[in-house]
C-alpha cells in the first residue's frame, strides 16, 4: 500500500465553499424557470384513518389552481418496496400517520396552492392507531398492514412485526453460567430526526412526451431517477435527475417524499412545479429514524472478562414494512470478542412517519444500551472501563458477533489512545462525571462511475456521480491529484446529473471517499496508461518502456530510451494531433470497505437542583484508515458526536395519546446549538483498510454510536444514579435525582 | 468446499442448520446451490444478501472468487445512512 | 393586506380604530412569524418604527423611558441603563439570538401576551409602567396590571403602548432575571424569576419584588416571596422560604415543555438564585 503522500493529508480549501458561504449555491428550492407553479400538499390531521372519500372539485375551480391529485392518480406498481414509498408519498385508501399525505395542489402562486388546501373536502374515518413499539407488537395491538408479518414468526407477537433477525454464536447461557456477574436492563429510547437544516425541495418538469426533467436535493439521484420512473411507469432514460447542492442528508434524503408528487403535479398540469416542503412537513412527514425498545444482558468474570451477551432490540419504523433492526443486531456487540453471544431484533410498525437512515442506522440505539451495561458492570466491580474494553475488544482474527472475522481493524488502537490521552487522567469538578463508550460502523463500497477528462491545457475534469454531503469533491480531487501526480487545483470534481455519467449508488454507508476514490485513482490509472501511449509514441519507443512518475511520462530505463519526462500538460497539449482527446474512466462495484471503530470520552456536569446536563471536555477516537482531507475527517466526527449529544439529551419526537405529533419544529425539536457544545476534540487513528489502495475506510457514521452511551454513562457517574431512557432531558434526570 | 455460515435467524430457513460445505467458484455458484439446497432460503436470497468472505463484506458481487478454503458468511443486505 | 407606516401615535390609533383586522408591527419576531404559521392573518399591518421619539431611551425624573420600537440590542447597549436595571436589561437580551435582537421589542414581548415571555416577569419586578395612547388620549399603567393570559392583554382594540419608564432607584439596589431552559440559547423558558431587591446599610433585605414566568396564564407577581426576603440577609433559611412560596404560587400547565412538578420546583430554583445575582448587584455580600 502506497504511504508516502504529496497531497493526501493537507487541508486545501474545498471547491464548494465560495459558492455555499456567498450564498451562490443552489440548494433543492433555488432553482426556479419561468411558467412554473407551486405545489402544497394536504396532510392527514388524524394518525390512522380511512379516506372514506376526497372531493377535490371546489380547488379544482378556484382560480390560478392548474393541477390537483390524490392517491388514486397514481397506478399500483409490481415492487412492493416501490409501492410502499409510492403509498408514502402520497396515501392510498387509508391515511397512516399524522402528516401523511393525502392530496396534492399546483397553482401560479404559493397563496393560491395554500387557499386551494382549504377548499379539499376529505371525509375519514378514524381508526384505532399505536405508535409505542412494544405496544404495536403486541397481539391485539391494530396492524398497519395485513400479510407481510415475519415469516416463521408466533402469534406472541402481532402482525405489526414485519422483520426478525438473529446473529451470534456460541452459547449464551453457558456464557452466563460462567459469569461472576450477569446484569440484565431494558432501555427505551426516542425516534430522532436527521435535522437537516435543508428541507425537502425539489423542481420537477415531466411533459406529454414521457420526457422528464427534475432538480431535487437528494443524497441519490440515481436512486430518485429508478424510483420515480417506475412510480410513474415512465422509462429511466427519459428522466434526467440533477442533484442540487445539499443542506445536510445524514441518511434522510436516501428516499424520496416528494419528487412523484411534483412530477405527477407536473404531467398533469403541463408545467414544471416546484414543491418545497415547510421545517412542520420534514418533521411530520420525512423520515426520522427509529424508537427503540431494548432488553441487554451480560455476564462478567470479577476480572473483567465479558464470559455472555444478549441483545433483544425492538424498533419501531413507521407506517410500512422495512428492515433496519437487523443492523442494530449486528451493531451491538460488535466491539467485543465473545465466546457466547447472541442478538436478536424485532422490525416493528405503527402509526408514525416511514423511518429513514440516519447516520450509521440502528447502530446507536443498540450500541447505547450495550455500552451502558458494560459501565455498569465496570462500575459494580469497580473496573476500569477502557481496560475493561481493552480486555475485550475485537482485534484482527475475531469472529465478530455478526458472522465475519475481522481483517486489520482499530479498536485496539482507539482504546489505547484514549487511555494515553490527557482527558482521561485530568481531575473531576464535582457534580461532573466522565463517560466513555465504543461504537462501529460497517462502511459499504457499491457501485460508481467515474468519468475523467484531461484537458488541452493540462487540467482535468472529473464526473462523479455521488451527491457530495460532506466534502467529498474535494476528497475526491485530492485523490486524483495524488493518484495523476499534479497540483490538487488543476482538478474539477463535479457531480454529474443521471445523464451525464455512469450509475452510482446513493452516497450513503460512509461509501463515498472509499468507492468513489477507487472509482477515482482507476480512471487516472486508465488516462495515465493512454498518456503514457502518447509519449510513447512521440519518442517512437514501446509504450511498455513508459512509466509514470511524478506527474509525468518517463522511460522506465536507459535501455528504453534517453528522453527527459514529458509532464501531463505537455502530454495534454499535444493530444489533438497524437490521438485525440484523452480521458480515464471507471465503472465498478467495490467491496472491502473496512469497518470502523471510535471511542468516545466526554465529562458532563449535571445540575442538581434542575437536572440540566452540560457538556464540558469532548474528546473522540476514531480510526479511520487513511483522513485524505483530515479537516473535513475532524468535521464528520464531531458532527457525529453533537448528533448523538442531542439524541442523548434533549431530541425526541414527542406524541400525544391521540397520535399526533406534539413538536414539529426546531423549538420543540430540541437539536444542540452551538452554545450547548465544548470544541470536540477530534483524535483521528490510522490503521489502513487493506481494502483500498490508500487505505480509506468511511469515517461519516461510526462517530454517531459512542455518544448516546458515552454522555449517559457519565450522567450516571455525575448524579449517582443510572438512566436507562433517552433522552435524559432535564425533568427526567431531576425526576431520578 | 467452501465452509458457508448461515446467521441466525435464517437457519430457520435451513432446518436450523448453521454451516455446511458447499463447492463453489463463485458467490453467484455458492448462492444457487444454496437456494437449491435450502428452497426455503430462495426467497430471502433473491431479495438481496451480503456475504462475508473470509471476513471482506461483499454486496452482491456474483462472481466474487471463492477458495476451498474460505469461509463465506450469508448476512442479510445491508444499508447505509 | 396593506402595510402602513405611521408616522405618529395619532395616527397609528387611528389606523387601529378602522375597524379592520389591524396589527401592530414592531420588531415584528412574534408576529411575522405567527403570519408565516398561519395563525394570524392581518388585513393591515401598522408600522410604528417611523414614529419620532418611538425609538428613543431617554433620561426621565431619575429613571429611563424606553420606547416601544427601541429593540433589544439598542437596551444592551445602553451603559445608563444597563447599570440601572441590569435584570431587565439582561431580560431582554435573553430573547432569541444576535438576529432576533436586532428587531425585538422589550413592549412587543409585552404585547404578545406569551406566559413565557422574558422581559416580563424583570419588568414587573421592577415596576414597570407603561404608557398607552389611545382614542381617548395617554395613561399610564402599571406593566402587572396589563396581563390578561396567553396572546391577551387588557389593552383595548385601538390602544398602543409607547414606551415603558423604568422607575428611578434608591442606594443599594439590584436586579436580575433568570429563566431554564432545556439548551443554553434559543429556546422558550420552562420557568422563570425576576427579582428586584433594595438593602439596608446592614446588607439586609429591605424591599423585595419577586415576579415568576411560564408557571401561570401570565407572568405572576409572588409578594409571598418578596415577602421572604425581607429582612434578611439572604441566607439559607430565607432563600427556601423565597422558594417555597413560588412553589404556592405555581399554576403551571403540563406539556412537552415541562411537567407541574419539573416547571414548579425550577421556578423555586430560579427565583433564589436570581435573589442571589440581584443581592450581589446591590452590594450585599454572600
Ligand atoms: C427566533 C426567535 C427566538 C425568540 N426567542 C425568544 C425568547 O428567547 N424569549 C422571548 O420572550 N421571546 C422570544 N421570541 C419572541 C419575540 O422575539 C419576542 O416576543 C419579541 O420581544 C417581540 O418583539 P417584536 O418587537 O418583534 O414584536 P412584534 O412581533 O412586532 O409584535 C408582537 C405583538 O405585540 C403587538 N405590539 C407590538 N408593539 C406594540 C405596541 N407598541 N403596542 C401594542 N401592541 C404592540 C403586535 O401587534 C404583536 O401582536 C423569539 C422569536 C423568534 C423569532
Amino acid at each position: 500500500m502506497k504511504q508516502d503522500f504529496k497531497i493526501l493529508g493537507t487541508r486545501p480549501i474545498r471547491p464548494d465553499g465560495l459558492d455555499k458561504v456567498t450564498g451562490k449555491a443552489m440548494f433543492g428550492s433555488d432553482k426556479s424557470v419561468t411558467g412554473m407553479l407551486h405545489a402544497r400538499i394536504l396532510r392527514s390531521p388524524h394518525a390512522h384513518a380511512e379516506i372514506v372519500s376526497i372531493d377535490t372539485s371546489k380547488a379544482e375551480a378556484l382560480a390560478g389552481v392548474k393541477a390537483v391529485i390524490t392517491g388514486d392518480d397514481f397506478a399500483d406498481v409490481e415492487n412492493r418496496w416501490a409501492r410502499y414509498t409510492m403509498q408514502n408519498c402520497m396515501a392510498q385508501g387509508r391515511a397512516l400517520y399524522d402528516g401523511h399525505a393525502v392530496a396534492a395542489v399546483a397553482a401560479i402562486s404559493k397563496t393560491v396552492a395554500a387557499e386551494a388546501l382549504k377548499l379539499i373536502e376529505v371525509e375519514y374515518k378514524i381508526l384505532p392507531h399505536v405508535t409505542d413499539v412494544d405496544e404495536a407488537m403486541a397481539p391485539g395491538a391494530p396492524v398497519l398492514h395485513e400479510g407481510v408479518k415475519a415469516r416463521k414468526l408466533g402469534d406472541d407477537v402481532s402482525g405489526n412485526t414485519v422483520g426478525y433477525y438473529s446473529f451470534g454464536h456460541g452459547d449464551i447461557e453457558a456464557g452466563f453460567a460462567n459469569a461472576e456477574l450477569v446484569i440484565d436492563r431494558t432501555f427505551k429510547t426516542a425516534a430522532v430526526h436527521q435535522g437537516y437544516i435543508e428541507p425537502h425541495g425539489c423542481l420537477a418538469d415531466l411533459g406529454g412526451d414521457g420526457r422528464g426533467e427534475l432538480w431535487c436535493s437528494t443524497q441519490g439521484h440515481y436512486m430518485v431517477r429508478e424510483v420515480c420512473s417506475e412510480i410513474l411507469g415512465i422509462d429511466s432514460s427519459q428522466l434526467r435527475v440533477t442533484a442540487s447542492e445539499i443542506g445536510g442528508g445524514f441518511g434522510g434524503k436516501t428516499t424520496v417524499f416528494i419528487e412523484p408528487v411534483a412530477l405527477k403535479l407536473s404531467q398533469k398540469a403541463g408545467k414544471p412545479v416546484k414543491l418545497v416542503m415547510s421545517r412542520e412537513e420534514v418533521f411530520r412527514a420525512s423520515g426520522p429514524t427509529m424508537s427503540a425498545s431494548m432488553d441487554i444482558k451480560i455476564g462478567m468474570t470479577k476480572a473483567g472478562k465479558i464470559t455472555g451477551a444478549h441483545a433483544k432490540l425492538r424498533y419501531q419504523g413507521g407506517a410500512f414494512p422495512y428492515q433496519m433492526v437487523m443492523m442494530g443486531a449486528m451493531s451491538a456487540f460488535a466491539a467485543y470478542d465473545l465466546e457466547h453471544v447472541q442478538a436478536e431484533g424485532w422490525d416493528v410498525m405503527t402509526n408514525r412517519p416511514k423511518m429513514i437512515s440516519y447516520r450509521a442506522p440502528g447502530a446507536p440505539m443498540a450500541v447505547y444500551a450495550v455500552e451502558s451495561v458494560m459501565d455498569e458492570l465496570c462500575q459494580k466491580l469497580e473496573l476500569d472501563p477502557i481496560d475493561t474494553r481493552l480486555m475485550n475488544a475485537a482485534r484482527e482474527g475475531t469472529k465478530s458477533s455478526y458472522g465475519p472475522t475481522f481483517k486489520a481493524i482499530g479498536l485496539v488502537e482507539a482504546l489505547e489512545a484514549a487511555k494515553a490521552h490527557p482527558h482521561y487522567s485530568a481531575p473531576l469538578a464535582p457534580n461532573t462525571g466522565r463517560g466513555v463508550s465504543c461504537g462501529f460502523w460497517f462502511n459499504f463500497g457499491g457501485q460508481v462511475s467515474v468519468s475523467m477528462a484531461i484537458n488541452a491545457d493540462g487540467t482535468v475534469n472529473l464526473i462523479e456521480g455521488n451527491p457530495d454531503i460532506g466534502g467529498s469533491r474535494a476528497s475526491i480531487s485530492m485523490m486524483a491529484a495524488e493518484a495523476l501526480g499534479i497540483e490538487y487545483d488543476r482538478i474539477r470534481t463535479i457531480v454529474g446529473d443521471t445523464a451525464s455519467v455512469g450509475f452510482s449508488d446513493v452516497t450513503d454507508g460512509s461509501r463515498v471517499t472509499f468507492a468513489v476514490g477507487i472509482a477515482t485513482i482507476n480512471a487516472a490509472n486508465a488516462a495515465i496508461k493512454e498518456m503514457c501511449k502518447r509519449a510513447a509514441k512521440i519518442w517512437e519507443i514501446d509504450a511498455e518502456a513508459v512509466e509514470w512518475v511524478d506527474g509525468a511520462a518517463q522511460p522506465s530505463g536507459h535501455n528504453a530510451g534517453n528522453f527527459p519526462p514529458m509532464s501531463l500538460a505537455e502530454i495534454a497539449a499535444t493530444s489533438g494531433k497524437t490521438g485525440g482527446p484523452i480521458a480515464g474512466h471507471h465503472e465498478g462495484a467495490p467491496d472491502k470497505a473496512g469497518v470502523s471503530f471510535g471511542v468516545h470520552m466526554v465529562d458532563v456536569e449535571v445540575d442538581p437542583e434542575t437536572g440540566f446536563t452540560s457538556i464540558k471536555r469532548y474528546t473522540a477516537f476514531q480510526d479511520v484508515g487513511k483522513a485524505i482531507h483530515p479537516a473535513y475527517v475532524e468535521g464528520q466526527i464531531q458532527g457525529g458526536a453533537v448528533q448523538g449529544i442531542g439524541w442523548a439529551l434533549n431530541e425526541e419526537y414527542i406524541y400525544g395519546e391521540d397520535g399526533l405529533l406534539q413538536n414539529p419544529g426546531f423549538l420543540d425539536y430540541r437539536i444542540p446549538v452551538a452554545s450547548d457544545l465544548p470544541m470536540i476534540d477530534a483524535v483521528i487513528i490510522e490503521v489502513p483498510n487493506p481494502g483500498h489502495p490508500y487505505g480509506v475506510r468511511g469515517c461519516g457514521e461510526t462517530a454517531i454510536v459512542p455518544p448516546l452511551a458515552a454522555v449517559s454513562n457519565g450522567v450516571a457517574q455525575a448524579i449517582g444514579v443510572r438512566m436507562f431512557e433517552l433522552p435524559m432531558s432535564p425533568p427526567k434526570i431531576l425526576k431520578a435525582l | 468446499m467452501a465452509r458457508v455460515v448461515i446467521f441466525g435467524s435464517l437457519r430457520a430457513f435451513t432446518n436450523g442448520e448453521g454451516e455446511m460445505e458447499i463447492d463453489a467458484q463463485t458467490t453467484r455458484e455458492l448462492l444457487r446451490k444454496l437456494a437449491t439446497l435450502h428452497p426455503a432460503l430462495a426467497e430471502t436470497i433473491e431479495a438481496g444478501v451480503s456475504l462475508a468472505i473470509d471476513g471482506e463484506v461483499f454486496k452482491e458481487a456474483w462472481f466474487t472468487p471463492i477458495s476451498a478454503e474460505s469461509e463465506v458468511v450469508v448476512m442479510p443486505l445491508m444499508v447505509g445512512g | 393586506m396593506r402595510y402602513v407606516v405611521a408616522k405618529d401615535s395619532r395616527e397609528a390609533v387611528a389606523l387601529l380604530n378602522t375597524g379592520e383586522n389591524a396589527r401592530l408591527l414592531a420588531g415584528g419576531t412574534d408576529v411575522l412569524v405567527q403570519m408565516k404559521l398561519g395563525n394570524k392573518a392581518p388585513s393591515l399591518l401598522v408600522d410604528i418604527k417611523a414614529i419620532i421619539g418611538f425609538s428613543d431611551i431617554s433620561a426621565e425624573n431619575g429613571g429611563f423611558r424606553i420606547g416601544a420600537a427601541v429593540s433589544g440590542a439598542e437596551m444592551g447597549e445602553h451603559a445608563g441603563l444597563k447599570a440601572m436595571w441590569p435584570g431587565v436589561v439582561e431580560a431582554v437580551e435573553l430573547i432569541g439570538s444576535t438576529q432576533v435582537q436586532g428587531r425585538a421589542t422589550m413592549v412587543g414581548n409585552l404585547c404578545n401576551g406569551s406566559p413565557a415571555a422574558d422581559a416580563v416577569p424583570a419588568m414587573l419586578a421592577a415596576g414597570a409602567v407603561a404608557r398607552i395612547e389611545g382614542p381617548s388620549g395617554t395613561r399610564d399603567m402599571q406593566v402587572a396590571d396589563l396581563l390578561e393570559g396567553p396572546g391577551k392583554t387588557k389593552l383595548g382594540k385601538a390602544e398602543l403602548i409607547s414606551s415603558v419608564y423604568l422607575p428611578a432607584r434608591p442606594e443599594r439596589s439590584g436586579d436580575a432575571y433568570l429563566r431554564f431552559i432545556p439548551r443554553t440559547e434559543m429556546d422558550i423558558a420552562v420557568a422563570s424569576a425576576g427579582v428586584n431587591l433594595v438593602l439596608d446599610e446592614n446588607g439586609c433585605v429591605l424591599e423585595a419584588t419577586v415576579a415568576l414566568g411560564a408557571v401561570a396564564p401570565t407572568a405572576v407577581m409572588v409578594p409571598n416571596a418578596g415577602a421572604a426576603l425581607v429582612g434578611s440577609p439572604l441566607e439559607e433559611q430565607a432563600l427556601e422560604a423565597c422558594a417555597a412560596a413560588c412553589e404556592a404560587a405555581c399554576n403551571p400547565i403540563d406539556d412537552k415543555r415541562g411537567t407541574v412538578e419539573f416547571r414548579t420546583k425550577i421556578a423555586g430554583v430560579m427565583a433564589t438564585r436570581a435573589a442571589k445575582i440581584a443581592y450581589t448587584r446591590a452590594g450585599g455580600q454572600l
